[in-house]
C-alpha cells in the first residue's frame, strides 16, 4: 500500500499542467476526500474536505474518481477551465450506519468485527409483545427463545454459546440509546427462598415496546461490546429507539388482533383409562386402568350414593384450554424544527392466554418521549420512557406446600375423564369433598381460587449533553437510569374436605387428601441501575489519506434491589387475603443487593482512504463485588476492518463489495456481590425435594421465641478473581452480482477463564459449597448470513436470507482437580445430573443406566425383573446444539408481500418433567408399550455367581409383569431404564411466522391522508416438528429461568405449554 | 490532544485510587447476612439443634418406622415405596446427611471453639453431647464416616473417612472432656431458653451425656464385649447419673414452619396425608397384648394393619380401611426418651450387674412409655401381667424382653433407634413366616413383601451419592445387609 502511494509521489513530480476540478454527488453535495487518478499512469490525489482536488495531468488524459461509498466516475481532462465530476452513490451497503458501542454511530464499512442489524418493520413484522420474538430464526449465532407461552413470559437469547457456568449470567446487554436496560425479573422464589421461579414473571427486556423501536444492533462478540464493561461479556443488543425528525408532525399507527391456541401438548395414549396396576380405580388419578370399552359406567365419587355415568372412551385435554387473544396498539408522534424534534408514544397491550378465564393475563402500557435539541456547538436529548404493567398468572405450587400447579393436575386427569365437566367446581361432584381423586385437584379450583399477580411501575431514560469546543473535539455526558418498583401477591384458598367425604378418606383406596390452610403473601420489590459515562471525542482526518477517531470516557454504575417479602399461611377467614388474616404470625424476609463498579476506556479508530480501519480499545474496570484490595481489572482489544473492494478495482468482476475483518478482545466481569465474606445465615432448616421447590418439612427461626443463625453453608472466597473473556474473530462480507447476492460469514474462538461457581463439596467439610474461580469453558463456531435476491422483476420480487451457526462447546478444564460441576439434577432424590465435564460440552446429561453384561446385554435383576443399575451414571448426551439455521423468505408483488421464516435446530438433548408425569400416570403414549402385557426386557441377561465365585450371564427369563407393568416407566422402581426415558432430543423446526401483507395504494391512503397504509395478516409458530421420541413438550420451554440452568430441561409443573397464534395487524403513517 | 486525552484518563484514575473512590466500592459485606465474626454459642446452638432434630426426627423418623415394622407403605401411594422395599440407594436420604454435617456438626464445632476460647463450659458440654449424639447417628446409619478431618471447610475438602469404632471412640474422649470441665467456673454463661432440650439445666445434660456414653458402650456388645463391660462397669462406678426424662426438642406447635418434622413431612407437605398405614407386624402384636397404646398409634383397638411391604396389593379390600399412623404437629423428638434410658440402664445392670436392680429399671421404662400416652402400664408390668418381666428367664430372654419394650415404646420421631436396637441385638425376632401365615406370632419382623435385597433386612445405609460425588475419599458402597461395626 505504501508503495503504491509512493510511486504516486514520484509520478506527480514528474508532471508539469495542474489541472483543478471538484467532485459532487448527483444532489449537488461536496464529496470529500475522494481519490482522483490519472487512468493508465500512477498519477493521483486526493480532494480536499470541500471536494476540491488539484492533479498533473496532460490533456486528453482521463481521470477516475473514486470514493467511499460511490461508484468511481471517469471524465476526460479538457484544456482550461475547473472540473466538475458528479459521483453516484454505489451500493447502498456502504452507506449503511451502524451503531456500535457506547452508543456512537459508525459507518458498517469502520467496523471489524460481526454486527447484524434489524429496523422496525422487520421486528415487528408479525407483531410480537416481546421485541426480541420477532428475531427469532433471523440471526446468524443467536438461539433466541420464548421460555413459556405464559403472556408477558421471558424470552432467552444465547449469543454465541454459554460461557459462563454458574451465576445464571449468559445473557446479552440490551442498550437502549447508549444507556444499559436491566434486564431483571423480579421472580418469586421457591418455598424457603432457595427454589427456582414458580411463576414467569418475564424477564425486563421483555417490557419494551417493540413499536418504539427504530432498529436493533446485535453485537455478538466481545470485541464488539468491551467497552461496556462487564456486563458485555456475553455480547450487547443495542436499541435504538424512533427519533423526532424535523418537519410537520407526523403520526405512526400500529394495531394489532391475534388470537391464541394451545401449542404442543403431550401425546397422550388413548387405549387404557382410569385405574392403577391394570385395576379399574375409581379414585385413582392415573391413565393405568382397563382398556376402554365405550361402554357407559359409573365414575368419581359416591356421594348419596349416587354417581355419574359417562362412556369409558378417551376425552381429549385439550378442551381444557381457551383461546387466548392479544390486542396491540401503539401510536407515535414526532415532529420538530431545525433545532429540536421531539417523538412521543404510546403503547399498550392486552393479552389474555390459553387457560380458560382471565387467570393469565398481561395488561401493559407503555409512554416514553424523547427530545433532541441543537443549540449551536451545544446539544441536549433526553428520554423518558414509563411502563406500567399488570401480570396475572395461575398459582404455583405454593409459597408452602398448598395448592397445586395447575398443568400437573392436567396429566394426572385420566384420559376417560372429560376434564370440562370439572369447570363446575362447586358441583357437588366436583367440589372438594367430592373430587375424583385425593391424589389432585380440581384444576378449575386451582384457577379460580388461587392465584398471582404483579403490577410494576417502570421507568427508565437519560438525559445525554454533548459540546462540540472544535469541529474535532468534543464532549459528551449522559446519565441514564432505570427504576421498576414492584408488587407481587399470591394467595392460595382454604379448603379441607368434610370429615367422611370422599376426599377425606372416603373414598375406595381410603386414602385422605391434605387440607389447604390458605395462603397469602405479599412481595415488594425495587430495583435501580444508575448509569453514568462523560466522554471526550476527538475526531481528525490527519491528512488525506489517514483519518483518526478517538474516544475516552469512564462510566459510573450502580445497581442495587431491595426486596421485603410476608407471608402469612394458614387463613383465619377464608377467602379473605390481608397479612392480618392468620392465627400464625406472619413471616417475613427482606433483602437488598448493592453494586457498584467504575471504568475508565478509550478507544481509537484509525482509517486509511476508507479502505482500512484499525480500532484500538482498552479499559479498565474497579468493581465493588470483588475483594477490595484486588478488584481492578484491565481489558483491552482491537479489530481491523479491510474494504478490499476500495483497494482493488473489482468493478470488472461480480463482487460489488469484499471486505475483511479480524478482531481480538477481552472482556472482563466481576462476580455477584457478597461472595467474598464468610458469613451465618438464620438457621432456617428446610429440606426441598424438587427443583420446583416442593418442601419437605422446615423449621424457621425464630423458634419458641429465640432466634438462631447457622454458619453459612458456602464457603466464601476472598480471593475471588474477575471472570476473563478472550475472543478471537475472522469475519468476511461480499456483495455480488449488483448486491442482489451477499455472504456475511464469521468464525470466533472464545475462550471464559476464571468461571465463577459455587463448586458442590462434600457435606462432611462442613459445607455444601465453596464459592471458586472454577475453570475455563471454550466456544468455537462458524456463522453464516446468506442474502440473495433470486428474482426481481418490476412487480416481482423474492428474497431469501438464510442464517446458519454452529458452536463447540467444551469445558476445557476445572480446578482443584474436579472431575465435574453438578449444575442441575432433577431434583435432590433424583438420578439426572447436568454436569460440566472437563473434555465434554457444558451440560452433560448423566442418567442412572442399566449395568451391561460384557457383551452389550441388559443385566437384569431377577428379584425385581427390572435392570441391576450401573454403579456409575452414563454420559447420555449434552444439552449443546449441533447447529441452528433460519430461512426467511419474501415474496412481494405489487402491494403484496408474503413472508415466512423457519428456524430450525438440530440436536441437543433436554429433561423432561412432563415425561416424568406423564409416565407415571399412564397418560403418555410411550406407555403403552407392547400393548400393556407381561415382556422381558429385550435383550437382557441374569447375572449368576457360580461355586467358584466367577460372575456368568444366563438369559433372563423374568416377566416385568402385574403392577411391574406400571413401575417399569416409573422411576422409584425402574431407575435404570426409567430415567433415560425422561431424556429427549430437543431438536426443532418451527414456523417461526408467516405474514402476508397488503400495502395499499397511495392513492387510496391518501384520501384518509396517511403516505403508508398496511395491512398483514399473520401466523407465530403454528408449525412445530419435533423428532419422534419427543412426544411431550415444545423443547423451548423452561421453568428454569433463562439461563444456562434452563437449558437442563423443563420440569413438568409450573410452565404453560406454547401457543401458536393468528392475527391482523394495521400500519399506517400519517 | 493525545496528551490531554492521557491526562483525563490519568486523572479518573487517580481520583479512583483515592480513598474516597475505594469507599465507594466497599459495599460487599453482606447486609442480609451477619458477618462469621457475630456468631456465638446462644445464636448458633438453638440452630444446631433443630437441625439435628429435623433430620433426625423428619425423614430419617420415616425410615425408622418403616423400618421398624411400626409402619408400612399404603397400597395406594408411591411416596416410600422404596424404602419399604429396602432399596434405599445413595440418592435417598441424602439432603439429611447434608443437613447432619453443614447443619448441625458445623454449628457445634464453631460453638466449641468459641467456648473453649472463653472458658465457657456450659456450652462447650452442650455442643459436645449434640455433636457426639449427631456423629454417633451417622456412624450407626453409615459405619465408616469422615470425623477426624471433618468439618475444616476449605482446608479439608474431601476428608478421609474413620472406622465407625474410631469415630465412637473419639466421641467418648470428647464426651468425656467435656464432662471434666467446671461447671462452676465465672466464665461459664446460662444457656437458658437458647436450651430447648432442658433449658439450661447442667445437671440433665451432664446425665444425656453419661445416658449417651452408656447407649454408645451398649452398641459395642457384639464387636468389643470386654471394652463394652469394663466401660460400663466403670461409668457405674464413677457414679454416673442417667436421664429420667425425655432428652427431647418438645416446643413443636401447629404453625407451618415451627411443627415436628416428621408431621410437617408426612402429613402437612404431602397431597394425601395417608402414606403411612399401620403394620401388621406392631398392630398385631399390640392387639394379642391388648395393649392400649394400639389407640394412641393408630387411633383404634381394632386397627387394621397391612403385612409389612405389601403394597403392590390393591386387592386386598381390608387395605383401604388399614389404620393410619396418628401424627400431630406438636409431636416431641426424642433424642434419648425416658423409657429409653430406663431399658438401657435395665440392659446394663442385667448384664455386668447380675441384673440388680433390672427389673425395677425394666418396669419403670415400661411404665414410662404408658405415661407418655397418660396411660396406666402397671398392671401390664405386675405379676401375671403381659409385660411382667422374665426374672426366672435367661440373659437373653430378659435382654429380649428389654429390647422388645424398648420397640414398642419407640413408634413416632425416634422410631430409628428401634431398628439400630434390632440391628445389635436381633429383638423383635424375625419371623420364619409372612404375617399372612397362619402359624405367624405376632409381632415377630417379617420381611417386606417387595424386598429387593431377597429374604433379608437392611442393616445400613449405602453411602450418599452427594459425598461419593465430591469425595474421592468415599469408601466403596457397601450393601444394605451387612450391618455396621457393632451389628449383628
Amino acid at each position: 500500500m505504501f508503495m503504491v502511494m509512493l510511486l504516486s509521489w514520484f509520478a506527480a513530480k514528474s508532471q508539469t499542467k495542474e489541472v483543478t476540478g471538484k467532485v459532487v454527488n448527483d444532489k449537488g453535495e461536496i464529496v470529500p476526500f475522494s481519490t482522483v487518478r490519472v487512468k493508465n499512469s500512477r498519477v493521483a490525489v486526493s480532494a480536499n474536505a470541500d471536494g476540491i482536488f488539484s492533479i498533473p495531468a496532460a490533456s486528453g488524459q482521463t481521470l477516475i474518481v473514486t470514493a467511499t461509498n460511490y461508484s468511481p466516475a471517469e471524465m476526460a481532462v479538457k484544456n482550461g477551465g475547473d472540473l466538475t465530476i458528479v459521483l453516484r452513490l454505489k451500493d447502498a451497503f456502504l452507506n449503511e450506519v451502524v451503531v456500535t458501542a457506547l452508543g456512537q454511530t459508525k459507518s458498517k464499512a469502520k467496523v471489524g468485527y460481526s454486527t447484524s442489524s434489524f429496523n422496525n418493520d422487520v421486528i415487528n413484522k408479525a407483531s410480537p409483545a416481546s421485541m426480541m420474538d420477532g428475531l427469532q430464526g433471523k440471526i446468524a449465532g443467536a438461539d433466541i427463545s420464548s421460555v413459556s407461552g405464559t403472556p408477558g413470559g421471558s424470552t432467552k437469547v444465547v449469543l454465541r454459546g454459554y460461557g459462563v457456568i454458574g451465576g445464571g449470567d449468559n445473557q446479552p446487554l440490551y442498550v437502549i440509546d447508549g444507556v444499559p436496560l436491566s434486564d431483571a425479573s423480579f421472580t418469586v422464589a421457591g418455598a424457603g427462598g432457595n427454589g427456582p421461579a414458580l411463576s414467569d414473571y418475564g424477564n425486563g427486556m421483555t417490557d419494551v415496546n417493540p413499536n418504539d423501536i427504530e432498529s436493533i444492533t446485535v453485537l455478538k462478540g466481545t470485541a464488539g461490546s468491551s467497552l461496556y464493561g462487564s456486563q458485555a461479556k456475553n455480547g450487547v443488543i443495542l436499541i435504538t429507539t424512533k427519533k423526532g425528525r424535523a418537519g410537520t408532525p407526523k403520526i405512526d399507527f400500529a394495531s394489532s388482533f391475534n388470537v391464541s391456541v394451545v401449542g404442543k401438548l403431550p401425546t397422550a395414549q388413548k387405549e387404557f383409562g382410569q385405574g392403577w396396576g391394570g385395576t379399574f380405580i375409581l379414585s385413582e388419578n392415573g391413565s393405568w386402568g382397563p382398556r376402554l370399552n365405550g361402554k357407559e359406567q359409573a365414575w368419581g365419587a359416591i356421594v348419596n350414593n349416587t354417581q355419574l355415568i359417562k362412556p369409558f372412551s378417551y376425552q381429549d385435554v385439550r378442551d381444557f384450554f381457551d383461546r387466548g387473544t392479544e390486542t396491540n396498539n401503539s401510536i407515535g408522534i414526532s415532529g420538530g424544527n431545525d433545532k429540536t424534534n421531539y417523538y412521543f408514544s404510546y403503547g399498550n397491550i392486552l393479552s389474555n392466554g390459553i387457560l380458560p378465564g382471565s387467570s393469565d393475563k398481561l395488561q401493559r402500557n407503555n409512554f416514553s418521549l424523547r427530545t433532541n435539541s441543537t443549540f449551536n456547538n451545544f446539544s441536549i436529548s433526553t428520554s423518558f420512557n414509563y411502563i406500567n404493567r399488570n401480570l396475572t398468572t395461575p398459582a404455583k405450587f405454593g409459597l408452602s406446600p398448598y395448592g397445586n400447579d395447575i398443568y400437573t393436575q392436567l396429566w394426572q386427569n385420566p384420559v376417560d375423564i372429560p376434564i370440562r365437566d370439572f369447570m363446575a367446581y362447586n358441583n357437588i361432584y366436583f367440589n372438594v369433598d367430592n373430587f375424583f381423586s385425593p391424589y389432585s385437584e380440581n384444576p378449575y379450583y386451582i384457577l379460580n381460587e388461587n392465584g398471582s399477580e404483579q403490577q410494576s411501575d417502570r421507568f427508565y431514560g437519560k438525559l445525554d449533553m454533548s459540546y462540540k469546543f472544535t469541529p474535532e473535539i468534543s464532549a459528551q455526558f449522559r446519565l441514564g437510569g432505570d427504576f421498576t418498583s414492584s408488587a407481587t401477591h399470591i394467595w392460595n384458598a382454604v379448603n379441607a374436605p368434610s370429615p367422611g367425604s370422599w376426599e377425606a378418606g372416603g373414598n375406595v383406596e381410603g386414602q385422605f387428601r391434605r387440607p389447604d390452610i390458605g395462603s397469602d403473601q405479599e412481595q415488594s420489590d425495587r430495583f435501580s441501575i444508575v448509569n453514568g459515562d462523560f466522554i471526550l471525542k476527538y475526531t481528525k482526518q490527519l491528512n488525506p489519506d489517514f483519518s483518526l477517531d478517538v474516544i475516552a470516557g469512564a462510566n459510573y454504575y450502580q445497581q442495587q434491589q431491595t426486596n421485603i417479602t410476608t407471608a402469612i399461611q394458614g387463613l383465619s377467614i377464608p377467602f379473605f387475603y390481608n397479612l392480618s388474616n392468620s392465627n400464625n404470625p406472619p413471616t417475613s424476609s427482606n433483602f437488598l443487593i448493592e453494586k457498584k463498579a467504575i471504568g475508565v476506556y478509550a478507544q481509537a479508530v484509525a482509517g486509511y482512504k476508507d479502505m482500512l480501519f484499525l480500532t484500538v480499545n482498552a479499559r479498565n474496570d474497579w468493581s465493588s463485588t470483588l475483594p477490595i484490595n484486588d478488584n481492578s481489572f484491565f481489558y483491552p482489544g482491537a479489530s481491523l476492518s479491510w474494504i478490499a473492494s476500495q483497494s482493488f478495482d473489482l468493478s470488472h468482476t461480480a463482487i460489488s463489495l469484499l471486505k475483511f475483518r479480524a478482531a481480538y478482545g477481552k472482556t472482563g466481569a466481576d462476580a455477584l456481590p457478597y461472595q467474598v465474606y464468610q458469613t451465618l445465615t438464620q438457621g432456617n432448616i428446610s429440606y426441598l425435594n424438587t427443583p420446583a421447590g416442593l418442601l419437605y418439612g422446615s423449621l424457621t427461626f425464630p423458634f419458641n421465641g429465640v432466634n438462631g443463625f447457622t454458619v453459612s453453608k458456602n464457603i466464601a472466597n476472598p480471593n475471588l478473581k474477575p471472570i476473563i473473556t478472550k475472543e478471537s474473530e475472522l469475519g468476511v462480507e461480499m456483495r455480488l452480482f449488483k448486491g442482489r447476492v451477499g455472504i456475511d460469514a464469521a468464525v470466533y474462538d472464545k475462550e471464559t477463564d476464571g468461571q465463577i461457581f459455587t463448586v458442590p463439596v462434600a457435606p462432611s467439610s462442613g459445607y455444601n459449597g465453596l464459592i471458586e474461580n472454577i475453570g475455563v469453558v471454550s466456544n468455537k463456531g462458524v456463522e453464516i448470513t446468506f442474502d440473495a435476491t433470486p428474482v426481481q422483476t418490476n412487480h416481482f420480487t423474492w428474497k431469501i436470507i438464510y442464517t446458519f451457526a454452529k458452536n463447540q462447546n467444551d469445558v476445557v478444564s476445572l480446578t482443584h482437580g474436579l472431575d465435574k460441576v453438578i449444575l442441575q439434577t432433577d431434583g435432590l432424590s433424583g438420578g439426572i445430573e447436568y454436569d460440566a465435564i472437563p473434555g465434554k460440552p457444558i451440560g452433560s446429561f448423566l442418567s442412572p443406566y442399566p449395568l451391561m453384561s460384557p457383551d452389550g446385554k441388559i443385566v437384569v435383576d431377577p428379584n425385581t425383573s427390572f435392570p441391576v443399575e450401573a454403579p456409575q451414571k452414563v454420559d447420555i448426551g449434552t444439552s449443546q446444539r449441533d447447529f441452528i439455521m433460519g430461512l426467511v423468505n419474501t415474496f412481494t408483488y405489487k402491494n403484496l408481500q408474503l413472508g415466512f421464516t423457519l428456524d430450525y435446530r438440530k440436536g441437543g438433548m433436554m429433561y423432561s418433567g412432563t415425561a416424568d408425569q406423564v409416565l407415571f400416570t399412564g397418560y403418555g403414549y410411550a406407555t403403552t408399550y407392547n400393548d400393556r402385557k407381561p415382556f422381558i426386557i429385550p435383550n437382557s441377561v441374569n447375572q449368576v455367581v457360580d461355586a467358584n465365585g466367577k460372575t456368568e450371564y444366563v438369559e433372563n427369563k423374568t416377566y416385568v409383569n402385574g403392577p411391574n407393568v406400571t413401575n417399569y416407566y416409573y422411576t422409584n422402581n425402574d431407575k435404570p431404564l426409567a430415567y433415560p426415558m425422561r431424556l429427549i432430543d430437543k431438536s426443532f423446526i418451527k414456523l417461526r411466522e408467516i405474514t402476508l401483507s397488503y400495502t395499499l395504494p397511495s392513492s387510496w391512503a391518501s384520501k384518509i391522508r396517511s403516505s403508508n397504509l398496511m395491512l398483514t395478516a399473520y401466523g407465530r409458530n403454528f408449525i412445530l416438528w419435533t423428532p419422534k421420541s419427543n412426544m411431550y413438550v415444545d423443547p423451548e420451554v423452561s421453568n428454569l429461568g433463562n439461563d444456562l440452568t434452563s437449558e437442563f430441561g423443563e420440569y413438568g409443573g409450573g410452565v404453560g405449554p406454547t401457543t401458536m397464534q393468528f392475527g391482523l395487524s394495521l400500519k399506517a403513517n400519517f | 490532544m493525545k496528551r490531554s486525552m492521557h491526562r483525563v484518563l490519568w486523572m479518573v484514575v487517580l481520583i479512583c485510587f483515592s480513598a474516597g473512590c475505594k469507599k465507594q466500592l466497599d459495599i460487599n459485606r453482606d447486609p442480609n447476612n451477619p458477618a462469621i465474626d457475630a456468631a456465638t454459642p446462644q445464636g448458633l446452638f438453638p440452630a444446631g439443634v433443630l437441625s439435628t432434630a429435623s433430620a433426625a426426627g423428619g425423614e430419617l423418623a420415616i425410615l425408622g418406622v418403616l423400618w421398624s415394622e411400626y409402619c408400612t407403605e399404603s397400597a395406594y401411594a408411591s411416596q416410600y415405596r422404596n424404602l419399604d422395599s429396602y432399596n434405599a440407594t445413595g440418592s435417598d436420604l441424602t439432603s439429611n446427611y447434608a443437613e447432619l454435617y453443614s447443619g448441625a456438626l458445623n454449628d457445634y464445632q464453631l460453638i466449641l471453639q468459641k467456648s473453649q476460647a472463653s472458658q465457657d463450659w456450659n456450652f462447650y458440654l452442650l455442643a459436645t453431647v449434640m455433636k457426639a449424639y449427631t456423629y454417633e447417628l451417622l456412624v450407626d446409619l453409615y459405619d465408616n464416616v469422615p470425623y477426624s478431618q471433618a468439618l475444616q471447610g476449605e482446608n479439608n475438602l474431601q476428608p478421609m473417612f474413620d472406622s465407625g469404632y474410631s469415630v465412637y471412640e473419639g466421641l467418648i474422649t470428647e464426651l468425656d472432656t467435656a464432662l471434666n470441665k467446671n461447671f462452676g467456673a465465672a466464665t461459664n454463661s446460662l444457656p437458658g431458653n437458647t436450651d430447648y432440650v432442658f433449658g439450661g439445666d447442667i445437671s440433665q445434660w451432664i446425665a444425656f451425656a453419661n445416658t449417651l456414653k452408656l447407649k454408645m458402650f451398649l452398641r459395642m456388645v457384639n464387636a468389643k464385649p470386654d471394652e463394652a463391660a469394663k466401660r460400663i462397669t466403670d461409668l457405674y462406678n464413677s457414679g454416673a447419673v442417667f436421664l429420667t426424662a425425655d432428652a427431647a426438642v418438645s416446643e413443636f406447635t401447629a404453625t407451618p414452619g415451627k411443627q415436628n418434622p416428621f408431621y410437617a413431612y408426612n402429613i402437612f407437605s404431602l397431597n394425601v396425608t395417608t402414606n403411612l398405614r399401620a403394620s401388621e407386624t406392631l398392630v398385631s402384636w399390640l392387639q394379642y397384648n391388648e395393649d392400649p397404646r394400639i389407640v394412641s398409634y393408630f387411633g383404634s383397638a381394632s386397627a387394621i394393619g397391612i403385612n409389612q411391604g405389601d403394597f403392590q396389593n390393591t386387592t386386598d379390600p381390608s387395605y383401604s380401611s388399614a389404620a393410619t399412623f396418628v401424627q400431630e404437629p406438636t409431636d416431641p423428638v426424642q433424642f434419648i426418651s425416658a423409657p429409653e434410658s430406663f431399658f438401657l440402664q435395665a440392659e446394663a445392670r442385667e448384664r455386668y450387674f447380675a441384673g440388680d436392680g433390672a427389673q425395677d429399671l425394666y418396669n419403670q421404662g415400661v411404665e414410662a412409655s404408658f405415661n407418655f400416652w397418660q396411660l396406666d402400664g402397671s398392671s401390664f408390668v405386675a405379676a401375671g401381667g403381659a409385660y411382667e418381666y422374665p426374672v426366672a428367664g435367661t440373659l437373653d430372654q430378659k435382654i429380649e424382653a428389654i429390647i422388645t419394650q424398648k420397640w414398642a415404646s419407640l413408634p413416632g420421631s425416634h422410631a430409628l433407634e428401634a431398628w439400630f436396637e434390632r440391628t445389635r441385638t436381633g429383638y423383635p425376632k424375625s419371623s420364619p413366616v409372612y404375617s399372612t401365615d397362619p402359624s405367624y406370632i405376632p409381632g415377630q419382623f417379617v420381611v417386606a413383601k417387595n424386598t429387593v435385597i431377597g429374604n433379608n433386612y437392611p442393616k445400613r445405609l449405602v453411602y450418599p451419592d452427594l459425598e461419593r460425588s465430591t469425595n474421592k475419599n468415599t469408601p466403596a458402597q457397601v450393601p444394605v445387609t451387612v450391618p455396621v461395626w457393632w451389628g449383628k
